[in-house]
């Protein structure tokens, strides 16, 4: 017996360990699975290990990641920039068309709202050499019909006049240049004076009274009377006013951006500009009838008056509060009645 | 292959057994049973790759001792067993302990240096791992464990193509004669 054990001691082993993990799984399934103590110390064995091993995977993932990994990035990171480059170049020009679409949008807007005036839309080229003069090129000029003393406005307000035209350009003198004048008077007064340039960058309304009660952010709109603008457009409003002698000194804060023009209309005519549908055109401009809504509180009045823009149709939405209420006589102050310069 | 295995070609005394640096044996089953674990972290590509099985083989087929194949793939069974979550301890065990022991039989008669040969060792005994798997879950444990399916047919072959280069890799840890 044993000396057949010895002569297959190795088959003899191999029968013992299997005879003996079979008696073991026999032993685990009548007791439900619970040889605890062999996994405590498989586990307590591996664990050890796997922390080795996690730790060492991390850190050569780490090590891979910053720095094995990163051998491409310098080239990457050059062509990233170079990319970002062009499409910082993209952009701005995008944005550009994107402006001046909606700048020609503003303008075609005004032009629908419009349909009866003859208006040119030019586009600003240039400007003068000389800073104290403030005039403008456009290119448009005698091919397209125009001539001098014809009025320059944005949707927003009056812009100037035309003083020089040439084949293709003509030259545009705006409303705050010293030698300009606009026939003008108060949208709500309806007093009348002129506007002119008086060499700072906000034109001087004049041959208004002393006595004659204004307050900033009084509307100041075209009158018609120098036949180069039509009536009821919008120049600006007064930003300051004190008195002088013998009439006040206002300084008017134009409602067209002069410094920043890039698009105008060229009106061909000096035909009065009415909207095409009030409602629908006062809305095309920004504009809104100073209509109380139905249901709102009159008592909002106390609101500012809307920034204006374009064409004054109602001068009552542009009266402040204190000047709601209908004006006495006491108040109808005679106007100057201004020799309107012929420009 | 029977060509590359030389069957006959050696009489048992004139095989070349292998020695191994101290704790080589140990630390790389230690180390093939912490990958198994750890990488099924990373996803399920590492179960198609059975490394204690490969361990097993590699150490019994090299050592060419029986008794110390037998024993190798027993602790290396019963260590897989209790890591897993809920493998009855032993049906690992019984596996490895045939699969040590007959790779030790049969290292001691072939030739397994060649990679071609080392291929086919690692394919028939890896579904011969799984047939042993499948009866003992069958007869002992009233499972039903398929013997063969295409699953494993790939898996043997992913596992047979990654033993022989892991197989060179353990060769380098042999003491030179």
């Amino acid at each position: 017996m044993i000396d057949t054990f010895s002569r297959h001691r190795p088959l003899t082993l191999l029968a013992i360990v299997v005879l003996a993990q079979v008696l073991l799984l026999a032993f685990q399934i009548k007791r439900e699975n619970n040889v605890r103590l062999v996994r405590y110390w498989a586990v307590e064995l591996m664990t050890p290990l796997e922390r080795v091993g996690t730790w060492t995977f991390s850190h050569v993932g780490g090590v891979w990641g910053g720095y094995v990994g990163l051998r491409n990035t310098r080239a990457e990171n050059e062509r990233l920039h170079g990319e970002l480059d062009k499409l910082r170049l993209r952009n701005n020009e995008l944005e550009s068309r994107s402006a001046e679409a909606q700048r020609l949008s503003t303008l075609l807007n005004f032009h629908d709202a419009h349909p009866e005036a003859q208006m040119l839309a030019a586009q600003v080229i240039g400007a003068s050499a000389d800073p104290t003069s403030h005039t403008l090129f456009i290119n448009r000029g005698e091919r397209d019909r125009l001539r001098r003393n014809m009025g320059v406005i944005t949707p927003d307000g009056v812009v100037g006049k035309i003083v020089e035209v040439f084949p293709s350009t003509a030259q545009v003198l705006l409303i705050n240049d010293k030698d300009s004048g606009v026939g003008a008077l108060f949208a709500v007064s309806r007093t009348h004076g002129v506007v002119r340039g008086s060499g700072d960058p906000e034109p001087h309304m004049e041959y208004v009274i002393n006595e004659e009660k204004l307050q900033p952010g009084d509307v100041v709109v075209t009158s018609g009377e120098d036949r180069i603008f039509p009536k009821d457009l919008l120049i600006g409003t007064v930003e300051t006013t004190k008195p002088g002698n013998p009439f006040q000194i206002i300084s008017v804060q134009p409602a067209a951006r002069l410094d920043r023009l890039e698009d105008v209309i060229v009106l061909l005519s000096q035909q009065e500009l009415t909207p095409k549908k009030t409602e629908q055109n006062l809305e095309a401009t920004g504009m809104t009838t100073g209509a109380t809504p139905a249901g709102s509180d009159p008592s909002q009045a106390s609101v500012p008056a809307p920034k204006p823009t374009g064409i004054v149709t109602d001068p009552n939405k542009f009266k402040s509060p204190a000047r709601l209420q209908p004006a006495t006589p006491a108040e109808k102050t005679p106007t100057a009645n201004p020799a309107v310069p012929r420009q | 292959m029977a060509s590359m295995m030389n069957y006959g070609m050696h009489s048992e005394p004139n095989i070349e057994v292998h020695k191994f640096y101290g704790g080589t044996v140990l630390g790389t089953c230690l180390l093939a049973l912490v990958f198994q674990t750890f990488l099924h972290k990373y996803g399920r590509w590492s179960e198609l790759i059975d490394l204690p099985l490969l361990v097993t083989i590699y150490f019994g087929v090299s050592r060419r001792n029986p008794v110390s194949g037998l024993f190798l793939g027993a602790g290396i069974g019963i260590l897989q067993d209790a890591l897993s979550h809920d493998n009855p301890i032993g049906m690992y065990g019984i596996a490895k302990t045939i699969v040590g022991y007959l790779a030790s039989s049969v290292g001691a008669r072939i030739d397994t240096e060649h990679p071609l040969s080392r291929f086919g060792l690692i394919f028939l005994f890896f579904h011969f791992h799984q047939a042993i798997l499948a009866l003992t879950q069958r007869v002992l444990l009233n499972h039903s464990a398929p013997l063969f399916t295409f699953h494993l047919f790939v898996d043997s072959l992913v596992t047979a193509a990654f033993g022989v280069i892991l197989f060179a890799l353990l060769d380098r840890l042999r003491r030179s004669s």
